[in-house]
């Protein structure tokens, strides 16, 4: 069943992207094959492909239950959180929240969580930022 | 000989201490880009110009320090695809299949030993190709039109089948979904935007790092999440055995083979300008696959598809510096960052570099050659000490692989756009693994795409809408035929496959297929 | 060790430059300087940065270090719109730009933004545009090209390094148009990722002419690979390139210079702004910058200020002009 839902999700998603392709406009001037030829090619394949998938199905995969759903969700949400706060927080800090939550949810003692979440974002900012010189993200401590 | 009269000058401008100093520096930092997710060669070297300018080097210690690094970080990328299943950098991704499961049977060290000892041999022979072959390559160079490129595009894409999937409508889903992410952008053959919905951050295209580093290292963290003390623990916890550090010596020679072929082909792939280190290595996995595996062991944690790819990725790696010498044309992005630099450094590449600045040339070469006999003395000892990685419980372990992940495309771009896109990714990255969609496919897609796109496009428009120009020459029929057989002959395999797997099934489990 | 030497030493020269420069007599002095570039490392825009950054800070003109930001995405949008919402009030902050910046700014690819938005400080130099063939083409100067196109469009094919619309593009219309050539739509263009790319098609036979800054086809050119037919300049270049005819003395009245400077948040006092204009000539006028010019192949191009704001305003009006004139902005 699996297999037939993503095909079907594959197939909108190709109907999608071949009507995008056609609606692409030339305003100035165009090259002989133009911008939508490939693309509707690509989508061609796609679809094929996701028809293929609702014919003849593979065996579904072992499908995560209801909570492990919701712990990916979960890191999912921490970490758009975190490519959000980056900016505002500063890398460090962010960096120290982040890194800590999936240490505690991956399992580690809150203690060790804590411990990992420092340790990995003063270890990253120390090598990236000291060392090489890559410019991460100031928050308002400066770093 | 005058070309060695000429490398021996090179060795004698090599091999100062400050040189050797820097070359050893380079190649550590390079490993250490390579192996880290999200910091490839390519930005490794870009985040080094400004050291070597900090310094105040000459030309010859620059460039001598920078592709230290470029080939430090070829070395580095297999190591974190052997241990943690998450290339390092885009060329590694081809040396997951086997590395990783390699590592999974406790043979992480020979794994890594082997893959080092292969880089070693892609590496050496593509420096001796450039020191013999530069002049006559450029012309080779010169053959291939867009008509051509488009041809080796397809080649590379017909090859696909069977590379990790045994589903060949999966792959082939793959490969659609990554040429359609890389038509997203600015189309440059127009100036019109394609998919970008008006969003300015996506004019300039997804950048396949991101990409890279969301389909696999995210997606692994998830499945970690996913599996957290469930019966699965116990196959993705930290059991993993190291094994013994040295390979024994059959299971090198069984591999010789493969190496030579495999430098020859990757060093070709990297010749030519805009194929690069990854088509070298996945057209070097796939074209040894095709030819040695009879027991179907590739994908499952076969020596030789470990070598075959580490081979491939480096001789390209040296290849491509060829086009970038020669011709003042990076054949990757890399190169493209190196050549920035050589101009920065009032050095012309070009037709004339090797009369106008024979040292810097010369010096570059034995460089290489110092700093890859370097990363092989480097490398061997310093195994068992990568593979204590896998002692570290995930718990640890992956937090960290994440943030670094997250860290080396912002430290880049500056973008929370592009972690936004690479957790997307990487929730992806996990549906398509649950599934059984292979994620090398949809990298190839969007590493290639744009420019098998636009060289159909090119040709097709200097034809004046003539189709046939893409069967128009000798070299494009030539690869045409390649790539028809290269198409046909898994589905023929697959067939067999699909036999033998059937029969295994009977006496298996009863499993519902229509399900 | 060696390196390690080096190190030590670049860091006291850091500090020792930090502790010499007490303060010029400047009404405005920066705290923390930094220049964001609208690129990957390793770009154009990321070495003017880098280059500008060192050698201000060689010869004294900024305190410490000037940190260099990347802010890639958009053709250099994402940049222009961060400075233009967040950073619109800063003092210490410049940003990289060329013609291409222009050029988006005319075409309006910059969603939302315009060039009023921002104060245009100086330039560091200019690279003219080039329109060659291949050593072996029996095309001598730029008019017989042009009357090949003229007669018949299909039968020549010019590549170059910038998209459709991009400048490499628009300098070979610019000279379509100056002959003469009614419809410039004809011209067949070949967009390629790079210079580079393009001359090794026209060597390959693919293409019959080439259109790019004069630095990237210099390696060919001395090779004997390629020749020059025109140099888009107003009158001859110095040096080595002064054998090179211009398109005005073949009687073809295009001028192409792809500049590179800096502009500054829209809300820059105007203290700052006469700081950075001022630091930006000195820097043009340093040695080490006539060094940074010559190895890249920089011709001069020395605006700072409102001269500038009035040079980038006038290119910005032509090439606006020329784009709605050739339908690519309606």
């Amino acid at each position: 069943m699996s297999d037939r839902i993503f095909g079907g999700i594959g197939l909108v998603l190709a109907i999608f992207f071949g009507i995008q392709a056609t609606m692409i406009e030339v305003a100035f001037m165009s090259d002989a094959v133009g911008p939508s030829v490939f693309p509707i090619i690509v989508a061609t394949i796609m679809g094929l492909a996701s028809i293929y998938f609702l014919v003849k199905p593979d065996p579904a995969p072992d499908w995560p239950q209801a909570g492990r759903l919701a712990e990916i969700g979960f890191a999912v949400l921490v970490l758009f959180a975190y490519a959000q706060l980056l900016p505002v927080l500063g890398f460090v800090v962010a960096t120290m929240f982040a890194a800590g939550y999936l240490a505690w949810r991956l399992g580690s003692k809150p203690v060790e969580a804590v411990l990992v979440g420092i340790g990995t974002s003063v270890g990253i900012y120390v090598v990236f930022r000291l060392i090489l010189g890559l410019s991460l993200a100031r928050g308002p401590l400066g770093f | 000989m005058e070309l060695l009269s000429s490398l021996g000058d090179g060795f004698l401008v090599a091999l100062t201490f400050q040189n050797i100093g820097l070359a050893l520096l380079g190649c550590l930092l390079g490993t250490i880009m390579g192996a880290l997710p999200g910091l490839g060669p390519s930005n490794g070297v870009a985040i080094l110009i400004p050291l070597a300018f900090t310094l105040g080097l000459d030309a010859t210690p620059a460039l001598i320090l920078l592709t230290s690094v470029y080939y430090g970080a070829m070395y580095g990328g297999r190591i974190s695809s052997i241990l943690l299943n998450i290339p390092g950098d885009e060329p590694a991704m081809m040396t997951c299949l086997d590395g990783y499961p390699m590592a999974r049977k406790g043979q992480a060290g020979e794994a890594l030993a082997l893959s080092g000892i292969a880089s070693f041999v892609g590496a050496f022979f593509a420096t001796w190709g450039l020191v013999f072959l530069a002049p006559q390559l450029v012309k080779v160079a010169l053959l291939f039109g867009p008509a051509e490129y488009f041809a080796l595009f397809v080649l590379a894409f017909a090859t696909l089948g069977g590379i990790s999937s045994t589903n060949q409508a999966k792959a082939a889903f793959a490969a659609a979904l990554g040429l359609g992410l890389a038509m997203i952008g600015v189309d440059t053959q127009t100036g019109v935007p394609r998919f970008t919905f008006g969003e300015v951050h996506l004019y300039d295209g997804i950048d396949f790092l991101v990409a890279i580093v969301g389909l696999f290292a995210l997606s692994e963290v998830f499945i970690f999440l996913e599996h957290r003390g469930t019966d699965k623990d116990s196959s993705t916890g930290p059991k993993v055995q190291i094994g013994r550090i040295i390979p024994p010596w059959s299971m090198v020679r069984s591999c010789i083979p493969t190496m030579a072929r495999t430098s020859v082909l990757g060093f070709i792939a990297g010749v030519l300008p805009g194929a690069g280190a990854s088509l070298g290595s996945f057209i070097s996995y796939s074209m040894e696959k095709r030819l040695v595996d009879r027991e179907n062991t590739f994908g499952t944690g076969d020596p030789r598809g470990v070598a075959a790819p580490e081979t491939g990725n480096n001789a390209a790696a040296g290849g491509a510096l060829v086009p970038m010498l020669a011709l003042g044309v990076p054949g990757s992005g890399t190169t493209a960052v190196l050549l920035a630099v050589l101009l920065a450094l009032n050095i012309t590449p070009g037709p004339l570099l090797f009369t106008n600045n024979p040292d810097v040339v010369w010096g570059l070469i034995a460089a290489l050659f110092i700093g890859n006999v370097m990363l092989l003395v480097l490398n061997i000892p310093m195994i068992g000490l990568f593979t204590r990685v896998l002692m570290v419980p995930p718990r640890i372990l992956m937090p960290i692989v994440a943030m670094i992940s997250f860290v080396g495309i912002y430290g880049i771009s500056g973008s929370t756009f592009d972690l936004v896109v690479m957790i997307l990714f990487g929730i992806g990255g996990w549906v398509l693994r649950k599934l059984d969609v292979p994620l090398v496919p949809i990298i190839l897609g969007t590493l290639l795409g744009n420019e098998m796109e636009v060289n159909l496009r090119r040709a097709v428009t200097i034809a004046d809408g003539d189709y046939s120009v893409l069967f128009g020459s000798p070299l494009t029929i030539g690869l045409w035929s390649i790539a028809i057989i290269g198409f046909i002959m898994p589905m023929v395999a697959g067939k067999m496959l699909k036999r033998r797997m059937q029969l295994a099934k009977k006496t298996g489990e009863d499993t519902d297929l229509v399900d | 060790m060696k390196p390690n030497m080096i190190f030590g030493r670049a860091f006291a020269a850091a500090i020792l430059a930090t502790t010499i420069i007490g303060g010029p007599a400047a009404a405005f002095e920066p705290e923390a300087t930094e220049c964001i570039a609208p690129a990957n490392p390793g770009g154009g825009w990321d070495f003017t940065c880098r280059q500008f950054g060192k050698v201000a800070q060689d010869i004294g003109a900024i305190p410490g270090t000037m940190q260099v930001v990347n802010l890639s995405g958009g053709g250099g949008g994402v940049a222009f719109a961060e400075v233009v919402n967040k950073r619109n009030d800063s003092n210490d902050l410049v940003v990289a730009a060329s013609t291409a910046t222009a050029t988006r700014l005319a075409q309006k690819a910059y969603p939302g933004n315009t060039s009023d938005q921002v104060r245009w400080l100086g330039s560091l130099g200019a690279d003219y545009g080039v329109i060659a063939v291949a050593a072996d083409s029996e095309v001598e100067t730029l008019p017989e090209l042009l009357d090949m196109i003229k007669q018949d469009p299909r039968s020549i094919s010019i590549g170059g390094g910038s998209a459709v619309g991009g400048w490499d593009h628009l300098k070979v219309l610019i000279a379509a148009n100056e002959a003469g050539i009614e419809d410039v739509r004809s011209v067949k263009y070949i967009a390629f990722a790079g210079g580079g790319e393009a001359i090794t098609q026209l060597l390959a036979g693919s293409l019959q002419a080439y259109t790019g800054d004069l630095s990237e086809a210099k390696g060919f050119v001395d090779s004997g690979d390629i020749k020059v037919i025109a140099v888009l300049a107003p009158e001859r270049l110095e040096g080595e390139f002064s054998e090179f005819p211009t398109a005005i003395e073949q009687g073809i009245d295009a001028v192409g210079a792809n500049w590179r400077g800096f502009y500054a948040p829209g809300g820059m006092s105007d203290e700052a702004y006469e700081y950075w204009a001022t630091t930006i000539h000195d820097v043009y006028e340093s040695d080490q910058w006539k060094q940074v010019m010559q190895t890249n192949g920089l011709a001069p191009l020395d605006l700072s200020g409102p001269e500038f704001q009035e040079y980038v305003d006038a290119s910005i009006a032509r090439i606006e002009e020329l784009s709605r004139e050739i339908g690519l902005i309606k």
